[in-house]
Formats: structure tokens, C-alpha cells, sequence
């Protein structure tokens, strides 16, 4: 199964429907809550890659439909965009559970700059306390630092 | 009343004096108090055209009417400076209402913003995304005529900026600030005789054309430290109040909710950004992302400019 809503794509893979492109005041995020075949819906939004204010409002939404139908939201693999808006705006966090998300890092050596991937339940205590957790650069090897300021990046966990 | 002068006010002897020989530049005398007490003490002999107020004169009970005074006096803009210990301050400080340039960065970049934000309102001169980038950087530019190539150009702008090396993350705040930008100036903009804004309200997927003074230009460019994404519109209908209204919002954080939005989450997605006023004319907004690594002068909030142009 895979569907074009405006311009995102939605497909099932395994557990998770995962959501790519850019959300917008085309996405109809709601109707994305009818793939759940229980009260548990895993959303795989590592594709996304841009979200206005208008798909930040569709997005709170489908968090508001989501909790009105006992509908729990697993947030995988979440892009660096809706993890800035997760911080930005309380309410886009609603009762979600984010288990992974990217994050900015960049490589003081040799200058490349990436979105890597964290495990927010494996790191749960490092990033309670605000701290990155450590990184090698693909290209050199060298230790990476993160590239954003904790208290404003990691803060979308504390709630 | 003396000449116009430029009125510092700010408790660190260092920083008055690194302030001081920032603004010396302009040409306009500088006096500088330690304090707000004082500094009201010194508002009677002066005719500031400029005040520069360090952000713990927020704790005076002062310092609303000293602001006021100073405005009497003919100070046409209040700068004022916030360290890093006093971030908490910014959402008290928009909701002052009187305060129309806030700086937040430390040195270097401080000196930057305060020439720039300094001569741009001694000068009157206050269009253009030059003002913020070094010589000779070039301005890539677009004219949008119809609604729809929003989505177009803001996809071509990411890939632009991705093909001159800047990271994914550059990429998609540049899109969010240039989405939000282009969407007010299409819908919110146009304004009627009677001040009605009447596409505001129209479906933002929505075609329309945009002809003649509906028309909206785009542009943008990076010199290494900062992308500059400006956008303009013929209307010249944001207003300076409704500018510092939307800044101030506080349900954005909560609900992501309210009008006003767009600015609201462009404010706090990029380093700096400038409202350029000319009520009736033109508008035109500048966002800075600031590109450099590392980011050393790079706080956890924004500084913010609104500028309105004196009737000629």
C-alpha cells in the first residue's frame, strides 16, 4: 500500500506507516489515524522533510483526534524538522511517544555536518541530563560533536 | 536641548565602552548611564535619537517610563541589548510593546547588528538584504506571479542551498522561513481602501495571481556566516504594532495557535529577523540563519529588528 496526500507519501512498512515529504495544508493528517488496527499507531516520519505552520496545525489535529479515539502515537525515526516544531510548540507534542528522532551533529575536524539517528529510549538517561550522545564521523572517524544547544533541541522529551 | 545624541544604557563599564566605540562611528555624540535612574536624570538634557538599554534595566520599575520619556524626547527606537543570562527576559520584553530592536548575541556578531541596526535608522535607509551580508555576495532573486510556484520556489531554494554545501538542517529552516514569509505576503498582505485584508482568508493551496502590486519578491543569499531570505510585498501593510503582537505570542509555544503565526515561528526558527516598513509602500521581511561552525556566537534565541521608514 502507498498513497500520495498532497505531498506526502504514506506506506505500511512492518509495524509502522511511515510518512515521507513535506507536510503542508494538503496532508489531512486525521485520516492517517484510520491505519490504526489498534489502540497503538507507529508513525515512521524519518522521510519528512519540511512542515509549515499549517501542517503544524493538522499536526496537533491529528494528536487531538488521536487522543479522542484512545489512540496512542509512536513517533520513529523523526526528522530534524518536526523536531523542531516538537520544541517549538508544546501542544505538537501531545501524548506521543517519540522512541527515535535525529539530531544535528557535525565533525570538527573535517567540517561535515549530518542528522543522525538517536535511540531516545536507549539514551533515555544521557538525554535526560541534557547530553548528546557520542558520535564518530563517517568520514574521518573523528568524534562528533552535537550541533544545536541541548536545552532547546532535547526539550520536546521532557514533557 | 542638545544634539541629537545616542543614549547607552547599561551597567558593565566594559561593555558601555565596547557599545560606545561601536556607535562612536556614526558620528552622533554618545552618553552612557549606569543605570535607568540615571540615565532618566540625563534624559532632561538630552535629545536621544537612539537609546541602547542592556536588558537588566528590565528588573527597574523604570524603565516603561523611561522608554516613554525618552520617545518624547525624540528617540525614534529603543535597542536593546540581552546576554545570555537574561534570554528568560525576551518574552517580558516584546510584551513592553517599546522596544523595537532586540540584540541578543555577544561580540562579534553584536558589533555587527548594532552598526547595522544603528545606521540604518540614523540613515532612514532601511531596505535591502546587502545591509546583512559581506561585499559582493550575490542575491539570487524571484518574482512569484501566481500563488501556486510558492511551493516551487521554496523546493528550489533548499536544493540551491544544498548544492553550495549547507546542511539539511540550514535547508529546512531556510524552508520554513521562506514558506511562512512568502505565504503572509500572498494572503495576508493585500489590503484594500478600507484596510480589509481580503485574501487573507482565502484557502492557502488555493491559485491566485498574483498581478501587479499582488506580486511578491523573493530574495536570498549566503556570504558564509549567515543565509539571508528576504521577501517583499507592494502592500506595506504590516503594521509595527502587529509585528511586535505576533513576536510576543505566547500561545505559539503552548497551542501553536493564533493569527500571526507564521511570524511567530519564523522569529523563532532563524538568528535575526528584520521587518522594513513603509506603511501603504512596501514590505519586506529579512531572515538570518546563521551558518557558521562552529557556532560560537550563537545563542538559544533571536534578535529581532522592526523598522519603520519616516514620511518623506
Amino acid at each position: 500500500m502507498r498513497e500520495t496526500r498532497g505531498r506526502i507519501t504514506v506506506e505500511i512498512q512492518g509495524d509502522a506507516l511511515v510518512i515521507k515529504g513535506a507536510i503542508d495544508e494538503t496532508a489531512r493528517l486525521s485520516e492517517l489515524l484510520d491505519y490504526a488496527g489498534g489502540p497503538l499507531l507507529a508513525l515512521d516520519l524519518g522521510g519528512v522533510t519540511f512542515i509549515n505552520s499549517l501542517g503544524v496545525r493538522d499536526w496537533i489535529r491529528m494528536q487531538s483526534a488521536a487522543q479522542a479515539r484512545g489512540i496512542g502515537l509512536e513517533l520513529r525515526r523523526v526528522a530534524e524538522p518536526l523536531v523542531h516544531q516538537l520544541n517549538m510548540i508544546v501542544a505538537t507534542r501531545g501524548t506521543a511517544r517519540v522512541t527515535s528522532f535525529y539530531a544535528p551533529y557535525a565533525c570538527d575536524a573535517c567540517g561535515r555536518e549530518e542528522s543522525r539517528l538517536i535511540d531516545a529510549v536507549a539514551y533515555a538517561r544521557w538525554l535526560g541530563n541534557l547530553q548528546a550522545p557520542a558520535m564518530s564521523c563517517a568520514e574521518c572517524g573523528r568524534g562528533m560533536e552535537f550541533n544545536d544547544f541541548p536545552e532547546r533541541y532535547f526539550s520536546f522529551l521532557s514533557v | 536641548m542638545g544634539a541629537a545624541s545616542i543614549l547607552i544604557v547599561h551597567p558593565d563599564r566594559k561593555i558601555q565602552r565596547t557599545v560606545h566605540r561601536i556607535l562612536g562611528g556614526t558620528g552622533h555624540g554618545v552618553d552612557v548611564a549606569d543605570d535607568v535612574g540615571q540615565a532618566v536624570r540625563l534624559l532632561s538634557n538630552l535629545a536621544p535619537i537612539l537609546v541602547v538599554v542592556d536588558g537588566s534595566a528590565m528588573a527597574s520599575p523604570s524603565i516603561e517610563p523611561f522608554l516613554a520619556a525618552a520617545k518624547v524626547r525624540g528617540a525614534e527606537a529603543c535597542i536593546m541589548l540581552v546576554g545570555a543570562t537574561q534570554l528568560e527576559q525576551a518574552p517580558r520584553i516584546l510584551s513592553l510593546g517599546a522596544v523595537t530592536n532586540l540584540l541578543v548575541h555577544p561580540m562579534p556578531v553584536l558589533g555587527e547588528e548594532l552598526t547595522i541596526t544603528a545606521q540604518k535608522l540614523i540613515r532612514d535607509d532601511l531596505f535591502g538584504a546587502e545591509k546583512y551580508l559581506l561585499w559582493g555576495t550575490e542575491l539570487h532573486a524571484a518574482t512569484l506571479t501566481r500563488a501556486s510556484q510558492r511551493v516551487q520556489l521554496v523546493g528550489e531554494l533548499a536544493e540551491q542551498l544544498r548544492g553550495h554545501g549547507q546542511s539539511a538542517r540550514v535547508a529546512s529552516i531556510a524552508m520554513l522561513v521562506a514558506d511562512e514569509l512568502i505565504s503572509n505576503a500572498v494572503h495576508n498582505a493585500p489590503v484594500d481602501d478600507r484596510g480589509t485584508h481580503y485574501r487573507a482568508d482565502l484557502a492557502r493551496d488555493a491559485e491566485l495571481a498574483l498581478d501587479g502590486r499582488h506580486a511578491v519578491v523573493v530574495r536570498w543569499g549566503c556570504d558564509g556566516r549567515y543565509v539571508a531570505i528576504e521577501v517583499g510585498d507592494a502592500f506595506g501593510s504590516l503594521s509595527r504594532d502587529r509585528v511586535l503582537c505576533s513576536l510576543a505570542q505566547s500561545d505559539v509555544k503552548d497551542q501553536g495557535g493564533g493569527a500571526g503565526m507564521g511570524i511567530a515561528l519564523t522569529y523563532r526558527s532563524c538568528d535575526h529577523l528584520v521587518f522594513n516598513l513603509a506603511p501603504g509602500k512596501r514590505t519586506e521581511v529579512i531572515a538570518l540563519i546563521d551558518v557558521r561552525y562552529p557556532p560560537t556566537e550563537r545563542v538559544a534565541a533571536s534578535s529581532f529588528n522592526v523598522f519603520v521608514e519616516r514620511e518623506r
